[in-house]
């Protein structure tokens, strides 16, 4: 993978990495004056356990950025550094500048929604709100405007006198990250935002997350592929305590430099009517290479990006398909994350 | 740069603090057990101070006297005697009842103040909002509140009770009443310290409440061990153990009791000094463990 930078991240690419997955010293020590996150050789043992290890990340203020990776990969230690929860056994978090722990320099810029945190039982939710709110510094007459705010952006409105205890798993969780935004702090880390929550709702809060876009840098925790793909703009991919691979979202599906056509049932390669030339969408200028698979109805086709973005070449070779009567069922830029992902872990 | 100073911080903090340990069911459940406790036994305190006053002959001078030397003969201090006979037997006795009883009302509240919020994790909403010792010491000053304020309530059902039936008079109740629920309180504030410095070093609660009581119970054998010792000494005016030996009784935070409640103006500052500085340790050590953990 090449290394590219976007407006929105700036993420150090697998190839900025030797073979170990460590840093070159000069990339290290660089300075990241618009990072809103940088974590430096970070690294957590747990006993003889490292759940974590030589974590190099840097995510750009005003990125949404995801945490991916399988059970065990390392995504809520790593989340549980940048949010002060866990010291880091070797190198260093900072936060907008700051040590995630130096709360006096980070009250009221960041918010947590941390995965399994249980909201007090007893406590009425506009209470805890507020009283978070105050917290953060806000004036008590304001923290009910912000908190009732907050509440209503995950749709929360009716719950201000219920006691936390009595709310559902997906009413605490909507809870719970209606405290992560109050305030619109500067970071916002998410930890599972969507976990368990029904399809609407969830769709709801990714709809919250996207309107939230640009204007503070959210990091979300998450096995939910579809779900990164669709909101971040970049992304780190982590097994077993590793970064195997970060970048932007286009990046890591490749998503300049090629396409997924799925075509239709019975499809074959050839010249006639209904079948798929592969010759001549090879013989297309912008196109380095293109295989077909029979049995999965797949053409890959691979693009050089500095000639022509993924939408020129997917009109180009849907142009050529439709041309030849050939039916098509789908089409994709790139991999697909949940591909991607697939592929490396 | 952040201006909430630590103060604002932990009122806040106390204040919710209270607010969930009154509004939990363990809260409410051992607060009406307290309070109805309380007025059961100011009643029968108040009636077995009637039937002594009575057999003394209804003359409240006798009474002090017989009161005076029952403990002279008990102690074998004729100041202590003298000194304690002038106290008010109800209000005195509901000393003796909060003195008890708040370790363990202390250990009942406190043991998942912080060990519940860890096992949970629900301390992570706090701590990206709070330092992590305005949160401990928050933790501390509620429960320490709490245990006062119930100490507060028991104080004035029992002061109530002596009152109505002209046992003590208004005078006494304001000046011996906020006297011994002071002394409770001050006592209060060492339980109440071990107990969170207790609860922050578990994520289960119920290792927690299992180590708090283990705890209490090895402080108040030490106590009573030491002090009966003490005691039995001077009774015997008896050198055989070293004298230094009667300190150890002071590990044991009730055993400052008789110190807070001297004439003597320098022991109550002492013994205040000693308590309040224990819990100012235990907070300070407490604050500092619990910034250097994983939650």
């Amino acid at each position: 993978m090449q290394p590219q930078g976007s407006a929105a991240t700036r993420t150090e690419s697998v190839a900025e990495r030797d073979t170990a997955g460590r840093h070159p010293s000069g990339a290290a020590s660089r300075k990241h004056a618009d990072a809103a996150i940088h974590l430096r050789r970070l690294t957590k043992r747990f006993g003889t356990k490292t759940a974590v290890d030589d974590v190099t990340l840097t995510i750009d203020v005003g990125s949404v950025y995801g945490l991916i990776g399988p059970n065990g990969a390392g995504k809520t230690t790593t989340f549980s550094m940048m949010s002060g929860y866990l010291r880091p056994s070797e190198g260093s978090v900072d936060v907008l500048g700051r040590s995630p722990t130096d709360v006096d320099g980070l009250r009221s810029r960041i918010g947590v929604l941390p995965q399994d945190a249980i909201l007090p039982a007893t406590e009425r939710v506009g209470d805890l709100l507020v009283h978070l709110a105050r917290l953060q510094e806000i004036p008590s007459s304001k923290a009910i405007e912000l908190a009732r705010r907050a509440l209503a952006d995950v749709q929360g409105e009716d719950w201000w006198n219920q006691r936390c205890g009595s709310l559902s798993h997906g009413m605490a969780k909507r809870v719970a990250l209606a405290q992560s935004f109050l305030g619109d702090p500067e970071v916002v880390l998410l930890d599972e935002p969507t976990a368990g929550l029904d399809p609407r709702v969830a769709w709801e809060m990714r709809q919250l997350i996207v309107a939230k876009k640009g204007r503070c840098t959210i990091v979300i925790s998450s096995h939910n592929l579809q779900e990164l793909e669709e909101v971040c703009d970049g992304a780190a991919v982590l097994d077993r305590g590793r970064v195997i691979a970060s970048g932007t979202m286009a990046e890591l599906t490749a998503a300049n430099e090629e396409v997924h056509i799925r075509v239709g049932r019975g499809t074959r390669r050839g010249s006639q009517s209904g079948q798929l030339n592969l010759a001549q969408v090879r013989e297309l200028p912008m196109v380095k290479a293109a295989d077909f698979d029979e049995e999965e109805l797949l053409l890959v086709v691979h693009f050089e990006r500095k000639q022509a973005d993924a939408e020129t070449v997917i009109a180009h070779v849907l142009w050529l398909l439709l041309n030849n009567q050939v039916r098509i069922s789908g089409v994709t830029k790139g991999r697909g994350l949940e591909q991607r992902v697939m592929d490396l872990t | 740069m952040s201006a909430l100073s630590p103060a604002l911080e932990i009122r806040l903090l106390v204040g919710r603090e209270m607010r969930r340990c009154v509004r939990s069911a363990k809260g409410i459940a051992l607060g009406l057990v307290t309070l109805l406790g309380a007025v059961v036994t100011s009643l029968l305190v108040t009636s077995i101070e009637g039937v002594d006053r009575s057999m003394a002959g209804g003359s409240t001078e006798q009474f002090m006297e017989l009161k005076r030397q029952a403990i002279e003969h008990q102690t074998g201090n004729a100041a202590l005697a003298a000194q304690a006979a002038n106290m008010p037997v109800s209000l005195k006795a509901f000393l003796e009842v909060t003195v008890w009883l708040s370790p363990l009302l202390i250990a009942l509240l406190g043991f998942d103040a912080v060990s519940g919020e860890l096992q949970h994790r629900t301390v992570r909403f706090w701590t990206v909002r709070t330092r992590r010792s305005t949160y401990f010491v928050a933790k501390l000053l509620g429960l320490w509140g709490l245990v006062a304020l119930v100490a507060l309530a028991i104080n004035a059902i029992a002061g109530g009770v002596a009152l109505s039936k002209g046992y003590v008079t208004g005078g006494e109740l304001l000046s011996w009443g906020l006297r011994f629920w002071l002394v409770a309180v001050v006592i209060a504030g060492a339980w109440a310290a071990i107990a969170i410095f207790i609860s922050s070093c578990f994520r289960t609660p119920v290792v927690a409440l299992l180590t708090t009581f283990a705890t209490f119970f090895v402080l108040w054998v030490i106590g009573f061990l030491f002090a009966n010792i003490s005691r039995a000494q001077t009774m015997l005016q008896s050198q055989a153990l070293d004298v230094r030996m009667r300190w150890y009784e002071y590990l044991y935070p009730n055993a400052y009791e008789s110190m807070l409640l001297s004439d003597e103006p320098h022991r109550p500052l002492l013994g205040a000094a000693i308590l309040l500085g224990f819990v100012a340790c235990m907070a300070a050590a407490g604050s500092m463990l619990f910034a250097r953990r994983d939650v």
